[in-house]
C-alpha cells in the first residue's frame, strides 16, 4: 500500500515533468498561475497550523520580486539566483518583523499584517529613484526570454518546494509544536515548547516561500508594479483556495489552487468581467456547506465507509 | 461600559493638550483642520456600524463597506427614477438596508455565528466579492456622479474658504453616535443587546431572545451603512470598488479604539483623519498618507500588546 503510494507520487511528478510535451503554451501559461497560487496557499497554510492567521502574503510576495527584479536589474545577477535572493530578503524581512508581530494573536496578528502589506507597498511606491514609483519597474526581458516550458519548470520547482516544505513540517517533531501551539499555547509551553521560537521559524520559512514565489512571478512577466506586485489577489485568492480545499494538510490547498484555478481560468473566458463573481459565490457556498475544504470532506466520507 | 465613566482626571490632560494642538493647528493650517475633520468624521460615521456588529454580534463583516456602496447606488437610481433628492433618500435607504439586512442576516451570517473567526472573515470576504462583482457586472466600473449644485457650497473666512457641505459628516457622526449611545443604555432593546454583546449565554439564561438581537442589530446596521452610502454619493463619484478601503479603515479603527467602544472610533478617527491631511498638505509628500493609517495600527495594536505583557 506504501508503495503503491510513492510510485503514484512519482508518477504524478513524471507527468508534471513532462508537461510541456502535451499541452500547448496557453495551458502551460494558465498552469504557471495555478502553480503560483498553490505555493502561496500552502506556505499560508502551514503558518495557520500553528493557529497564526496571515493577511500579509502579498506584502512579502512583493517584497520577493521587487527584491528579485532589483537585484538582477542593479548587481547583474544571474535570475535564477535574484529569485533565491528575493525569497531570502522576504525571509530575512519576516525575521525582523516577526520578533516583534509574533507576540500578537488571532485578530490583532490578521490585522497588523494585512497593515505591514500595506505599509511595504506604499514605501514602495514612494521611493521612485529605487523602486520606480507607481508606475514600477520594467526588467530587462522575462526570465529564460519568455520560454515557456523553462518557465513551467521554474514555476513547478517553486510549487514542489512549498509542497516539500509542507510535507516535511508535517512529518517532522515541528507538526507536534504546531498543532500542540494551535491546540492550547499555555499546555504547549508547559510541556516544554519554545512556543517564540517555533513561531518565528514558520513565520520566516513561509515567508521566504512568499517572497521565492514573488521572485518568480516578477521574472517571468518581467515587470514589477506597486499595484500588480502587492495586489490584494496574493492574499485573497490562495486563502480562497486553501479553504476550498481544507486546510491543515498539504492537500486540501493543492486541489483548492488546482481547482479553483481551473474554474477562474474557465469563467475568465465566458464571462469576462464577471468571473470573480463566481469566485465569491464558491467562497460563501464553500463556508455554509463544506467548512472543511474538499479533502477535508472526502476524507470523513472515507472514514465514515470505511467504519461501516 | 459607559464612555464618559472613562474621562477620568488625567484624560483632562489629553483633552488640553489635543485643543491647544488643535488652535495651533487652526492658525497655522485651517485647511487642515477643517478638512480632517470633515474626513475624520466620515471614516467614523463608517466604521460606527461596523463596530456594532462586531461588539455585538462578534462578526467581523468585511463586506460593511460595500454594503455602504449599495446604499449610494441605490439613492443615484432612486435619484434618476423618481428625483428624489440623495439626502431625502437617506430614509428610503434605511428602510430599504434593514430589509437587506435581515435578508442576509437569516440568508447567510446565521449559520456562521458558531463558526471559527476564520471562516467568518472569509465568508464576510465572499459576501463582499459577490456585492463588488454584481454591481461590476451590472453598473460597470464607469464612475458615476449626480450633478448637485448644493455640495460645492463653501464658506469664507478672512483669506480662507472651504466647503461647508461636508460637515453634514459631522452631523451624520453625531446624530448616529448619540443615536446609538441612547439606545444602547436607555432603551430594553439596547440593554438586551448590550447584555448579549457581553455573554451569550448568560442573556439566554435571563430571557433575552439572543437570535432576534442578532438580527437586529445586524439588520440595524447595515441600514445606517446603507443610509451613509446615499449620504457619501453626495460628494463622491461611486463606483463597484468606492467602499471597499472603508472597511479596511473602519476595522483598523474598531482595532485601535478597542472593540465595543463607540466613543473611542471617534477620537481614533479624528486623530487619523487630522493626521491624513496634515501630511496630504505637504506637497510632495502626499503619496506618504496612506501609511499613516497603518504605520498607527501597528504601533497602537503593538504597545496595547506591550502594555497588557508588562502588566
Amino acid at each position: 500500500m506504501r508503495n503503491l503510494r510513492y510510485l503514484l507520487y512519482i508518477a504524478i511528478l513524471i507527468v508534471l515533468i513532462t508537461l510541456p510535451l502535451y499541452t500547448g503554451v496557453y495551458l502551460l501559461n494558465v498552469t504557471d498561475i495555478i502553480l503560483i497560487y498553490l505555493a502561496l496557499a500552502l506556505s499560508w497554510d502551514i503558518l495557520l497550523r500553528s493557529g497564526q492567521i496571515s493577511f500579509g502574503m502579498a506584502g512579502l510576495f512583493g517584497v520577493g520580486g521587487y527584491a528579485a527584479g532589483l537585484i538582477h536589474l542593479n548587481a547583474g545577477v544571474n535570475p535564477l539566483i535574484s529569485i533565491v535572493m528575493g525569497g531570502l530578503a522576504a525571509g530575512l524581512l519576516a525575521w525582523l518583523i516577526g520578533m516583534a508581530v509574533l507576540q500578537l494573536r488571532g485578530m490583532y496578528f490578521a490585522i497588523v499584517t494585512l497593515a505591514l502589506a500595506e505599509i511595504f507597498r506604499v514605501i514602495v511606491r514612494n521611493l521612485p529613484d529605487l523602486t520606480g514609483g507607481p508606475e514600477g519597474t520594467v526588467l530587462p526581458s522575462a526570465i529564460f526570454a519568455g520560454n515557456s516550458t523553462k518557465t513551467y519548470w521554474l514555476v513547478l520547482v517553486v510549487a514542489l518546494v512549498s509542497v516539500i516544505a509542507s510535507e516535511i513540517f508535517r512529518r517532522t517533531r515541528i507538526h507536534f509544536a504546531l498543532t500542540s501551539i494551535r491546540n492550547d499555547e499555555v499546555v504547549a509551553k508547559s510541556s516544554g515548547i519554545d512556543v517564540f521560537k517555533y513561531l518565528v521559524f514558520i513565520f520566516v520559512v513561509t515567508s521566504a516561500i512568499q517572497g521565492l514565489t514573488g521572485g518568480a512571478y516578477a521574472h517571468i512577466y518581467g515587470f514589477v508594479s506597486p499595484e500588480g506586485s502587492f495586489s490584494i489577489d496574493f492574499t485573497l485568492l490562495p486563502i480562497a483556495m486553501a479553504l476550498l480545499g481544507g486546510m491543515h494538510s498539504t492537500w486540501g490547498p493543492v486541489v483548492g489552487a488546482v481547482v479553483l484555478g481551473v474554474i477562474s481560468e474557465f469563467l475568465k473566458l465566458k464571462i469576462p468581467y464577471g468571473h470573480l463573481l463566481v469566485y465569491g459565490l464558491i467562497i460563501v457556498i464553500a463556508i455554509l456547506f463544506f467548512p472543511q475544504g474538499i479533502v477535508g470532506t472526502i476524507g470523513q466520507k472515507l472514514k465514515k465507509a470505511h467504519r461501516a | 461600559m459607559n464612555p464618559f465613566s472613562k474621562l477620568k482626571q488625567s484624560n483632562y490632560q489629553i483633552v488640553i493638550i489635543s485643543l491647544v494642538l488643535a488652535i495651533i493647528l487652526a492658525l497655522w493650517k485651517p485647511h487642515v483642520l477643517v478638512e480632517g475633520l470633515q474626513r475624520a468624521c466620515l471614516y467614523a460615521v463608517i466604521a460606527l456600524p461596523m463596530a456594532l456588529i462586531l461588539g455585538i454580534v462578534g462578526i467581523i463583516n468585511l463586506a460593511h463597506g460595500d454594503f455602504m456602496m449599495l446604499g449610494a447606488y441605490f439613492a443615484y437610481f432612486l435619484n434618476v427614477y423618481t428625483g428624489i433628492d440623495p439626502l431625502v433618500a437617506i430614509f428610503p435607504a434605511l428602510a430599504a438596508f434593514f430589509l437587506i439586512g435581515m435578508v442576509s442576516y437569516r440568508a447567510i451570517i446565521k449559520y456562521v455565528l458558531g463558526a471559527p473567526e476564520l471562516n467568518q472573515l472569509l465568508l464576510t470576504f465572499g459576501l463582499a466579492m459577490v456585492m463588488e462583482q454584481l454591481a461590476n457586472l451590472i453598473w460597470t466600473s464607469r464612475p458615476i456622479k449626480l450633478p448637485l449644485p448644493y455640495v460645492s457650497a463653501s464658506a469664507t473666512i478672512g483669506s480662507f474658504t472651504f466647503g461647508t457641505f461636508e460637515f453634514v459628516y459631522v452631523g451624520a457622526v453625531i446624530i448616529v453616535l448619540s443615536g446609538l449611545l441612547l439606545f444602547l443604555k436607555r432603551t430594553g432593546t439596547g440593554q438586551a443587546a448590550l447584555a448579549v454583546g457581553q455573554n451569550p449565554r448568560g442573556a439566554k439564561l435571563v430571557g433575552i431572545h439572543v437570535d432576534r438581537t442578532y438580527l437586529f442589530i445586524f439588520s440595524l446596521s447595515i441600514a445606517l451603512v446603507g443610509a451613509i452610502g446615499a449620504i457619501f454619493m453626495t460628494r463622491h463619484s461611486i463606483f463597484p470598488l468606492v467602499g471597499a478601503p472603508f472597511t479596511m479603515k473602519s476595522f483598523c479603527l474598531i482595532a485601535m479604539a478597542g472593540i465595543g467602544n463607540l466613543m473611542g472610533i471617534l477620537w481614533c478617527s479624528l486623530i487619523l483623519g487630522l493626521a491624513e491631511n496634515f501630511v496630504l498638505s505637504f506637497r510632495g509628500y502626499a503619496g506618504w498618507a496612506d501609511i499613516l493609517f497603518f504605520a498607527l495600527i501597528v504601533l497602537v495594536i503593538m504597545v496595547r500588546s506591550h502594555q497588557r505583557q508588562v502588566k
